[in-house]
């Protein structure tokens, strides 16, 4: 296109160096408003005596004091702390053991990837609901398994108070390990291939290839896995809600389904605020010091 | 019985032939280096004999014992890879004794090994470190430790001094020399760099799109290149190359160059005579080394010289030498005279031909002709 005149330029040139700002503008408003304005309104919240409705009166820690007293929240503590470590370890060594499968080349590689990957472009209350039906004892597994003539099969953790947390693990491994995979796949691919061929000339076997030379260069993988899937496994609020709504009794209670149900329907607005302001600690507490170091990371 | 025969091994990647039948062998403390454009399958070679790639066709005979199907661990050899491919996550201690530690060599015993090879590459100092904080030529050093301390049959290299700078890389190169000479260790080489090639083989192997074009010593490939590819593939700069006619002139065979302006020039020929009398009348090229052409004060004598007025183009001192450029058979020739030689461009000067160094090939198939 031939330049246009000058004059006009000027104008354009200066249009065009406010357009982005003016576009981002409003989101940019909203964003500092619903989310970072949001973080302190409820941080306020959880100092008041707010029951059903917002009340600005000041208690000071009487909220947290009963957060930390409550039996439920003892539970959904408990659970988090069980469903998170065998969540992340199962997707880590799952999704890495996966990875080193597709890595060796096979032919249907292209294909195994995407379904492994599924599973991750599914919604938790999918992939909730759907392992519900599948691990209720009267309708899945368990009633298929019977009509097939297996008469004493029997999988009734979903409605058995002790198990119940396991069935929620299972279901969320199954979404997230493909991803997991994913993320080693790639790093196992940025791997320098002359280094492998040294260590089959040094005479290593291919499992100590593996364990001594390829998994120690993986660790910003791992970092980034564990990152992602705690802060997955503190925000699990859907997938408890489809599968088990909380239950047998208080038994999968986890933290966000305990906020939410201190908000909603006990009317305890302020020890929710409490229980809220709490989890975003703690996620704040994984995810800043890695974001500042991968930011940092990709600056030098 | 050589030491490592390579039999008319073929390599082919499903369709494609990327090795065309390679024949090569070598005697124990040989120095063989591979070179060859990009692309022309040194490294795919190297990684055969390595056992890094399958052998399609052909066999592979160390010590006179067929290896083709061992695996490369146990094959007893020691390669060094461009990239050095070291571990990033061990120290260089650890690095260099990992193949010992695979073969389940006792602690002490490693130990001690990894002393005296450090020693000998002084990088003692650097034991504790981890690759990351190493420079290149400290890298490229342990590479060569971790292959030494095996004391293997057989070395492979592949490009080991391509990512190191002008300076290291001629450092580098004379300490690889002297490791050969002290140690007598049998090595295979791969570069593409002809000087490193020339200074460091004792055979050298000149490849070309999968086939082997020329094998020989140093100073065989230098001076009696087997054909036109190789001729100006070797030597830096490289060898003149000019159209000429081969006539007989007063009874004695010449071969006739044109000059820039409508005369010529006749070179007595010396060198395959017998050869060159079934192409009398028929164009050839003719192959002359820029230090087979000199001032007249500074010629061999021991050769047959021929002397020549031309008119000088370009003058370029080096330092060591100084190249003087001139035009014959409508090519630009270079000639290697002696430095403060009083020459300028434009003034006729009379060149020394040695013609007892002339080659001379067939145009068309581009292989030399010779007596055979
Ligand atoms: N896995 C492969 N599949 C198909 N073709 C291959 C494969 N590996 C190498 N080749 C081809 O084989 C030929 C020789 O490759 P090779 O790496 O041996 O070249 P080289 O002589 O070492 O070159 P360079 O000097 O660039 O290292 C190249 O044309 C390359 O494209
Ligand atoms: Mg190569």
């Amino acid at each position: 296109m031939p330049s246009s005149p000058p004059r006009h330029g000027e104008g354009r040139g200066r249009l065009q160096q406010w357009l982005p700002k003016l576009v981002l503008a409003p989101s940019f408003a909203l964003l500092l408003f619903f989310v970072y304005g949001f973080i302190v309104w409820t941080s306020y919240i959880s100092f008041t005596d707010s029951g059903m409705l917002p009340d600005y009166t000041w208690v000071g820690l009487e909220q947290w004091s009963k957060l930390w007293r409550s039996w439920t929240w003892g539970i959904a503590l408990h659970n988090i702390w069980v469903f998170g470590l065998l969540y992340i370890v199962s997707c880590t060594v799952l999704g890495l053991l996966l990875a080193i499968l597709l890595d060796q080349r096979i032919r249907a590689e292209g294909v195994l990837r995407t379904i492994y990957l599924y599973p991750m472009a599914l919604s938790f209350i999918v992939t909730g609901t759907a392992w519900q039906w599948f691990l209720n004892p009267g309708l899945g597994l368990e009633k298929t398994m019977r009509e097939l003539g297996w008469e004493s099969f029997t999988f009734n953790w979903l409605i058995n108070a002790d198990m119940a947390i396991y069935t929620i693990v299972i279901a969320a491994v199954w979404q997230a390990t493909g991803f997991i995979m994913a993320m080693f796949l790639a790093g196992l691919r940025g791997i320098d291939g002359e280094m492998i061929k040294a260590a089959q000339i040094d005479g290593a076997p291919t499992w100590k290839i593996y364990a001594r030379i390829i998994i120690p260069q993986l660790r910003p993988v791992f970092l980034s896995a564990i990152v992602v899937l705690a802060h997955l496994a503190i925000k699990s609020f859907d997938l408890v809600v489809a599968m088990t709504g909380g239950g047998p009794g208080n038994s999968t209670a986890v933290p966000a389904t305990f906020m939410y149900s201190y908000a909603f329907s006990r009317n305890e607005m302020g020890i929710a605020a409490a229980s809220a302001v709490f989890m975003l600690a703690v996620i704040a507490a994984l995810i800043v010091p890695y974001l500042y170091s991968e930011l940092r990371g990709g600056r030098s | 019985m050589s030491f490592l025969h390579i039999n008319n091994i073929k390599k082919r990647f499903g369709d494609t032939t990327v090795l065309k039948g390679i024949d090569i062998a070598i005697e124990k403390g040989d120095f063989l280096v591979l070179v060859g454009p990009s692309g022309c399958g040194k490294s795919t070679l190297l990684n055969m004999i390595a056992g890094l790639d399958s052998i399609s066709e052909g066999e592979l005979l160390l010590n006179g014992e067929r290896i083709n199907e061992l695996h490369p661990a146990r094959r007893d050899i020691a390669m060094v890879f461009q990239s050095y491919a070291l571990y990033p996550s061990m120290t260089v201690a650890g690095n260099i004794g990992f193949g010992l530690e695979m073969r389940k060599v006792p602690k002490a015993q490693r130990r001690e090994a990894i002393q005296k090879v450090a020693r000998m590459l002084q990088i003692e100092s650097l034991l504790d470190r981890k690759p990351g904080q190493l420079s290149g030529g400290q890298r490229q050093r342990v590479a060569m430790g971790r292959a030494l301390v095996r004391d293997p049959q057989l070395f492979l290299f592949d490009e080991p001094l391509s990512n190191l700078d002008a300076k290291l890389r001629v450092d580098m190169r004379t300490e690889i020399k002297q490791l050969h000479q002290r140690l007598n260790t049998t090595i295979v080489y791969v570069t593409h760099d002809q000087i490193e090639a020339m200074t460091l083989a004792t055979r050298i192997a000149v490849m070309r799109a999968g086939e082997l074009q020329q094998l020989g010593t140093p100073q065989e490939v230098y001076d009696d290149p087997s054909n036109l590819f190789v001729a100006g593939f070797m030597g830096s700069p490289s060898m003149n190359l000019l159209r000429a006619d081969i006539v007989r002139h007063e009874g004695v065979l010449h071969a006739r160059v044109r000059k820039r302006n409508e005369d010529v020039l006749m070179l007595p020929i010396e060198r395959d005579a017998e050869a060159l009398a079934g192409w009398e009348g028929r164009e050839v090229i003719l192959g002359i080394r820029p230090e087979a052409i000199t001032d007249p004060a500074s010629a061999h004598h021991d050769g047959r010289i021929f002397e020549a007025e031309l008119e000088v183009e370009l003058v370029e001192p080096t330092g060591a030498d100084m190249y003087v450029v001139t035009h014959l058979g409508g090519r630009e020739i270079n000639a290697r005279m002696r430095p403060g030689t009083d020459i300028s461009a434009g003034t006729p000067t009379r060149f020394a031909f040695d013609v007892s160094r002339m080659v001379a090939f067939d145009p068309d198939s581009e292989a030399r002709i010779r007596h055979t």
